[in-house]
């Protein structure tokens, strides 16, 4: 956390069980203003659980959660007064009108947003009146973005924000949780898409097991670990092992049925050599692509086990 | 200030929950339409009341705010609980039990609308008239919907989802419907049936209402009635605000077993108490006690054929004047201890002391004569001369009602003559009686 922000939520040594099953086991990070911090971790990592022991919906086992300076799980009333929070199962009545719900949500504040300003910021105008159900998936999430602000608060929480939106729908959404940063307050969300992650968060923590096995900058994360860029490369006629491990920067090499992935500490050396090799022996180029090391990789390198795949763990 | 905002947002959840109600299809067919369609079915079936459904409305009603109660609030706390409305409550600065509390009283003006529309229709429809104690009515609309509603809470927290909360609400629903006294007639009911709807609200919830509506005494004498409401909706309310669950991923645990069998032990408790104070003995058909006996139909019970005082049947002394209530001291006291004479029920005691009379009246006792005397004056002695007019009535009305004792050998009343014997000698000692009271009979 940069030293001149303030500090907006602090939890130390959180744990949580249910049962003999620990979901967090010690988790600590702090959140400043005007900062994104991103828990970005599988299913069944810990992010949720993280999250409702902040909000109030859990009590912890063990540890501490302070926002904006108050002890959110002895006082857990007033830190709801300075939280905004969007949170994954929680729908409305089908028959209420978006004005409605944030009328009524926000009569329960001491400091309501006015709701026509809502409407208007969240761009639910043409929808204002019309009840939940005849709301489309964007326009549902953009009210439950709404009715976290309705408390105009410094500390917005969302947990897995996009998930289940359209591409036109998440990008708008991104769009706007940009705009919170730009509006200096907290926001501290939890994703399992690295993509989402590293567009937006300022931070990550990534959770593995109910633990925090890293926590920085998307880019410093990356920087920091050991993974190194891969160059794969299909050519008319397959290399011999000789010819890919003699190539300028390379370190490793693996093939793939044809495709040969060329681990190499400097990707430009490495292709020029390519090329000139390629030319040197007649064989013409048929596919090049370079691999970035990604959060993935730091992931894979500090769990030891792939990004789980499929439509809810899809990096 | 605090407390102020928050009463702010409650008043509001009160409100949009009544607005998004009065918005919902399902709502509006089970809260209104549903009560309507019992009111015709009711009307329909009990065809021979004057005025129509008079004597119906305290079950009409029940069976309303019932339907409401353990159907309507538990599906609307189950589907907002499993659409996570209450989670995002949840993140509200205010406690779940305000926002439940908000809850159950719009319940509360919901089942109330419905029970007024109910009582408006009948009387444009049928004519039936208004309850003869608006206020009392009230009284006893409000225990009824606490009672009910404490139950309805109960099932929303067992309830996984609203198909159980089916199942759950009609374990409560059909057995007070079949049994207790709420859809059946209790009068029409079995003895065995009858019992059973004494450890049930409905039997309760029904006495208390109808009494509002055809008995100008209105809630006095039905406290029992009242007691064993709140006794049995706040067990039940406890229970269900304890086992309340905001969580649709959260089930409820093994201490679910001990609140619920803490609500449980409520209805035992009040069935128990209501048999150790004769409440359940069997009643006959008429769908009405004692109480209910109208000026009219005691102005229509008529003197002029009763045998005469020392006549072969019924024989009465005159009143006792000095020796001759002492000689019968030792026996006025013993019947004064006698137990059949003291059973909860007061008609059906007033119908055991009178079967003494007619035993030794029967069986040619030789003191037959003043034995009915110190019945005579035990009666009047324990009865205030109102209610004892009406159990008098009430006896000669349903002769065949009730339980008569045909041998009480700690009396000294040794031989057991016929029961219909002894049940013709008590209607004639009633009359006997009643006539003196009513003047109609010098004494």
């Amino acid at each position: 956390m940069p030293e001149s922000r303030t500090e907006s939520v602090r939890v130390r040594g959180l744990t949580k069980r249910y049962g003999p099953v620990e979901a967090v086991r010690g988790v600590s990070f702090d959140v400043a203003e005007g900062e994104i911090f991103g828990l970005l971790g599988p299913n069944g990592a810990g992010k949720t659980s993280i999250l409702e022991c902040l909000l109030g919906l859990r009590r912890p086992d063990s540890g501490s959660v302070a926002i904006g300076g108050i002890d959110a799980v002895a006082l857990p009333r007033l830190a709801k007064e300075r939280v905004g929070a969007q949170v994954q199962l929680a729908s409305l009545q089908d028959r209420i009108t978006p004005r409605q719900a944030l009328g009524f949500f926000a009569s329960f504040y001491r400091e309501p947003a006015p709701v026509a300003g809502l409407i208007a910021r969240f761009g639910l105008s043409a929808k204002a009146d019309s009840p939940f159900e005849s709301l489309s998936g964007g326009q549902r999430q953009r009210l439950y973005l709404a009715l976290a602000f309705v408390n105009n608060p410094r500390l917005v929480v969302l947990d897995e924000p996009t998930a289940g939106l359209d591409p036109q729908a998440r990008r708008e959404l991104h769009r706007m949780i940009s705009g919170m940063r730009a509006d200096g307050l907290a926001v501290l969300m939890s994703t399992h898409d690295m993509e989402e992650a590293r567009a937006l968060c300022d931070r990550i923590g990534i959770l593995n097991e109910g633990r925090i096995v890293a926590a920085g900058s998307p880019s410093g994360l990356v920087s920091r670990s050991g993974a190194i860029p891969r160059v794969a490369v299909r050519a008319a006629r397959a290399m011999t092992r000789a010819q890919a491990s003699a190539l300028a920067g390379v370190v490793s090499s693996s093939a793939e049925g044809d495709t040969w992935m060329l681990g190499t500490a400097d990707v430009g050396a490495t292709i020029t050599a390519l090329m000139r090799q390629l030319e040197r022996d007649e064989n013409p180029l048929l596919d090049l692509q370079i691999h970035r090391p990604s959060l993935e990789d730091v992931f894979i390198e500090l769990t030891g086990r792939p990004w789980p795949a499929g439509p809810e763990g899809r990096p | 200030m605090s407390r102020a905002r928050v009463g702010r947002g409650l008043a509001r959840h009160f409100l949009l929950t009544l607005a998004l109600n009065f918005r919902s299809r399902q709502a509006i067919v089970y809260g209104y339409l549903v009560p309507v369609l019992f009111l015709l079915a009711f009307g329909g079936i009990f065809r021979g009341d004057t005025p129509l459904l008079q004597h119906e409305m305290g079950q009409l009603l029940t069976i309303s705010i019932l339907g409401g109660a353990c159907f309507g609030l538990p599906t609307a706390l189950v589907s907002e609980r499993e659409r996570g409305l209450w989670r995002r409550y949840r993140l509200l600065p205010a406690s779940m039990g305000s926002l439940l509390a908000s809850t159950l009283v719009a319940r509360l003006v919901l089942l109330a609308s419905a029970a007024l529309m109910q009582v408006a229709l009948a009387r444009i429809i049928y004519g039936t008239p208004f309850p003869l104690n608006p206020a009392q009515a009230l009284v006893a609309f409000l225990f009824v919907a606490f009672s009910f509603l404490g139950l309805g809470l109960l099932v929303a927290a067992l309830a996984d989802d609203v198909p159980a909360v089916q199942a759950l609400g009609q374990c409560l629903f059909l057995p007070m419907i079949m049994l207790g006294g709420v859809g059946v007639p209790l009068t029409v009911l079995p003895a065995w049936a009858q019992a059973i709807a004494g450890f049930m609200p409905g039997r309760y919830a029904v006495e208390a209402l109808q009494r509002c509506f055809s008995d100008s005494r209105g809630l006095q004498g039905a406290g029992f009635s009242l007691v064993a409401l709140a006794v049995i909706g706040a067990a039940a309310g406890i229970a269900g605000a304890r086992l309340f669950r905001w969580d649709a991923g959260r089930h409820t645990g093994r201490a679910a077993f001990a609140w619920v069998l803490a609500a449980l032990l409520a209805w035992a408790a009040v069935g128990v108490a209501a048999a150790m104070t004769g409440r359940l003995e069997p009643l006959g058909p008429g769908g009405e006690t004692f109480e209910s006996i109208t000026d009219e139909q005691i102005a229509r019970i008529s003197f002029d054929d009763l045998p005469g005082d020392n006549e072969f049947a019924t024989r009465l002394a005159p009143p006792f004047r000095g020796a001759d209530g002492e000689r019968m001291g030792g026996f006025a006291t013993a019947l004064r201890a006698w137990a059949p004479g003291r059973v909860g029920d007061p008609a059906q005691a007033a119908r055991n002391l009178l079967s003494v009379a007619s035993n030794a009246d029967v069986t040619a006792n030789y003191r037959e004569a003043e034995i009915a005397r110190v019945v005579f004056d035990l009666l009047r002695e324990r009865y205030k001369r109102e209610q004892l007019v009406r159990m008098l009535a009430w006896i000669i009305l349903n002769p065949d009602e009730g339980g008569v004792v045909a041998q009480a050998p700690e009396l000294g009343l040794q031989r057991r003559p016929p029961e219909p014997i002894i049940r013709d000698r008590n209607s004639l000692y009633a009359r006997k009686l009643l006539g003196r009271l009513l003047g109609k009979i010098p004494d």
